[in-house]
């Protein structure tokens, strides 16, 4: 009997980025397990930890596995990988998979954002992504967040209960740090400067987004900072539109995808087999 | 990833490749294959051991491809510059600091010698002798930021300060021509106004706009062409006669011919008959500047020209060339990706325009005055064009090469290509149809994985 026919097949995403690694299990084509842990200096260790969660939380273990894709920055280190793919190519899969009719996304995560172009099989036909720059991604909240002394999370709740945005120099992480200081020494509240700091990014994205052009169909906002409301709502004004967010933890998007090509690739290979 | 693991080559290709001809140089000397074997085989790596890294990480590690002569003959070449340079000068033969992408035949009709940046790094390299890769990287950053004190920060553009100003490089004279292809390159020229050594400084200005259509372009090109040669007849003490250049026209133009002859093999094979780095250096040397010594160049480019032919013939793949790669054709001067790590991405570059538009311009043999025909020619390379008239020789050169799609590097600080970048991918998308990636370029050194994943997502995207 051919492993096609020989019952459920898992296979595993593991997306290693430069502040989380991300594993999700595909029983079949069906998400079963999934976990995010704090990606630490020894990367292949952290790809291997979020990898061994994912596992346990599926019921399964790695023996069990037909086939596993890693992606992000930490791919280069995962030698348990069958294959390697770039997070590009996975994120515009995993979003596919949640939301057949998206042709457009945008991922902001630790230290790129990114937007990408998608055609009805998920496949990438167009992307473009930041510079040499923390300005637009989830590093520069974070350096904000330190000089305000607050979280993440009450960073974007501040954002909705600001009044206006203060103008803020969207160019540079640091620079912008600055600003900010002598913002709070100016007087100025800091649901404003929040405010500010949400729509510098979401402009920043936004032109990014304007160079891959639209093709119709959804628009999806995937990454870890997709969970700040604050700058959903920013980015949706900004482009005038709305974004669709995934059901699972958006920060696991280019898991799914990873995880998703690994069933592709391995079906492939083994179609290949029975011929 | 190991940046100290050695690479050496493997023992078993010795006889045939000591079989193979010899280079033959400007001063008629010649250097047998044996030679050249031992060279590269005992005395460069203890000299130069960063030069032997085998990481694919190290985009300027020697190429693997071993049953391809040119490549040992050339990687030769490069690591004896300062060997031969040095030697040339005490000789009595200047040496004249030009830019990229421009073509060298004034030149060496002078008697001089023509270095583009990247030819005077390889000279101050070679002058460091025992340094494994990370030493050499930072002792070329650390040099390059002396010129980033005396000059700016922001530069990209140094015309060679760094080796030339602070270092010990005896270069006798600044001379590039002021091609669009770096609108810094006049900076970088003032700047050693104020150096510690006084260098004779020359601009070949260069018209812009419609300028191969213009008389008066051509002829005010063409004058500057002959003060430059006369600049030079200073320090050699004789005189350049109209037979001299056209006698370096007509070996210049072999170099080109045979670069484009190669090129358009290469692009016709099925498969890829070299990997992206030996395609880059063997049409690259068709621009007769690379090695410092044209008549070497053109030797080995002949070999090269006859084993990428036999190959195609064969159908043989280079090595370390992936099945069904992504076909890349990168746009943009002075900086390219790491072909070895694109090529274990799924892709191969397949062409560069940089260079490439000096070199694919023939000069024209027939006529009374080499220098207009010179002057004519230089003023239409490609990429001093218009944007509409470059974008529709880059087309050419995609469908040539059957690219799949573009990509357009330039480097961090240079404010030419990086103004047109946009431009140029929109046109030749209009044009092509075909995806473009524009990418700031790290200013040299082991590339970033930033970089290079922006690459690779690329390269999966236009797989076919």
């Amino acid at each position: 009997m051919s492993q096609l026919n020989e019952g459920k097949l898992y296979f595993a995403g593991v997306d290693i980025g430069s502040n989380a690694a991300k594993s999700v299990i595909l029983a079949d084509d069906r998400i079963i397990g999934q976990a995010i842990v704090p990606t630490k200096a020894d990367v292949e260790k952290s790809g291997v930890t979020a990898l061994t969660a994912a596992l346990e939380s599926a019921g399964i273990s790695r023996d069990d596995l037909s086939y596993t894709v890693a992606t992000g920055y930490g791919r280069i280190s995962a030698s348990y990988a069958d294959e390697v793919i770039t997070e590009i190519t996975c994120h515009a899969k995993g979003a596919h998979y949640f939301f057949p009719n998206a042709r457009a996304i945008i991922d902001i995560g630790g230290q790129d954002s990114k937007a990408i172009k998608l055609d009805s099989n998920g496949n990438v036909v167009d992307f473009v992504m930041n510079d040499k720059c923390a300005a637009g991604t989830g590093k520069f909240l974070e350096v904000i967040a330190r000089a305000l002394e607050v979280s993440i999370d009450d960073l974007s709740r501040k954002t909705l209960a600001g009044d206006y945005a203060c103008p803020i120099n969207s160019t540079c992480a640091v620079f912008a740090e600055s600003e900010v200081i002598s913002l709070l020494a100016s007087g100025e509240k800091e649901e404003n400067i929040a405010k500010g700091l949400h729509y510098a990014v979401a402009k920043r994205v936004a032109s990014l987004f304007s160079r891959i052009g639209s093709n119709g169909g959804d628009r999806v906002f995937t990454g870890g900072v997709a969970k700040n409301v604050g700058l959903r709502s920013a980015l949706e004004e900004v482009l005038g539109s709305t974004l669709l967010v995934s059901p699972v933890d958006p920060q696991l998007n280019g898991a799914v995808g990873a995880a998703i090509l690994a069933r592709s690739n391995k079906l492939e290979e083994l179609e290949e087999v029975d011929d | 990833m190991s940046l100290t693991e050695q690479y050496s080559y493997p023992e078993e290709i010795r006889d045939e490749f000591i079989s193979t001809e010899d280079i033959v140089f400007r001063d008629g000397t010649h250097k047998s294959a044996e030679e050249i074997w031992y060279f590269m085989t005992e005395e460069a790596p203890a000299k130069y051991p960063y030069a032997f890294t085998k990481s694919n990480h190290y985009h300027r590690r020697l190429s693997q491809d071993v049953t391809l002569p040119s490549t040992i003959k050339h990687n030769y070449l490069i690591l004896t510059m300062n060997e031969r340079i040095s030697r040339a000068r005490a000789n009595g033969t200047p040496v004249v600091f030009v830019q990229g992408g421009q073509s060298v035949d004034p030149y060496y009709a002078a008697g001089a010698i023509a270095l583009r940046p990247a030819s005077t790094g390889l000279w101050a390299a070679g002058q460091h002798e025992g340094l494994n890769l990370n030493q050499e990287e930072l002792r070329r950053m650390n040099q390059r930021e002396k010129a980033h004190r005396a000059t700016s920060f922001e530069i990209c553009q140094t015309a060679g300060y760094e080796n030339i100003q602070e270092g010990n490089l005896p270069v006798d004279m600044i001379a590039p021509f002021t091609c669009l292809r770096c609108s810094d390159i006049s900076y970088g020229v003032e700047s050693h106004r104020h150096g510690k050594r006084k260098l004779n400084l020359f601009l070949g200005d260069y018209p812009l706009s419609h300028q191969k259509d213009k008389p008066w372009a051509v002829e005010y090109f063409a004058q500057n062409l002959r003060r430059l040669t006369r600049e030079i007849n200073g320090f050699t003490g004789r005189q350049t006669s109209e037979a001299d250049l056209w006698a370096e026209i007509k070996l210049h133009n072999a170099g080109r011919r045979l670069a484009v002859d190669t090129a358009e093999a290469w692009w016709a094979a099925d498969s890829p008959p070299t990997n992206g780095i030996d395609r880059r250096a063997i049409f690259q040397m068709g621009s007769m500047e690379m090695h410092g010594d044209p008549s070497a160049s053109v030797t080995v480019l002949k070999e090269a020209n006859r084993y990428i032919k036999e190959r195609i013939k064969k159908g043989v793949k280079g090595e370390g060339v992936p099945d069904n790669a992504a076909r890349i054709f990168v746009c943009g001067s002075c900086v390219r990706p790491n072909e070895y790590r694109t090529e274990e991405a799924g892709g191969i570059i397949v062409g560069n325009d940089n260079h490439w538009s000096d070199i694919s311009t023939i000069v024209d043999e027939e006529g009374s005055d080499p220098y207009l025909n010179l002057s004519r020619a230089i003023l239409s390379y490609p990429y001093e064009q218009d944007i509409k008239g470059r974008a529709a020789w880059t087309v050419e050169q995609l469908r040539k090469s059957r690219a799949h799609g573009v990509l357009f590097l330039y480097n961090w600080g240079c404010n030419t290509q990086s103004a047109i970048a946009r431009m140029l991918c929109d046109e030749v998308k209009k044009l092509t149809g075909l995806p473009s990636l524009i990418i700031e370029h790290d200013q040299g050194g082991v590339q970033s994985e930033q970089l290079q994943n922006r690459v690779n997502a690329f390269v999966e995207m236009v797989r076919p």
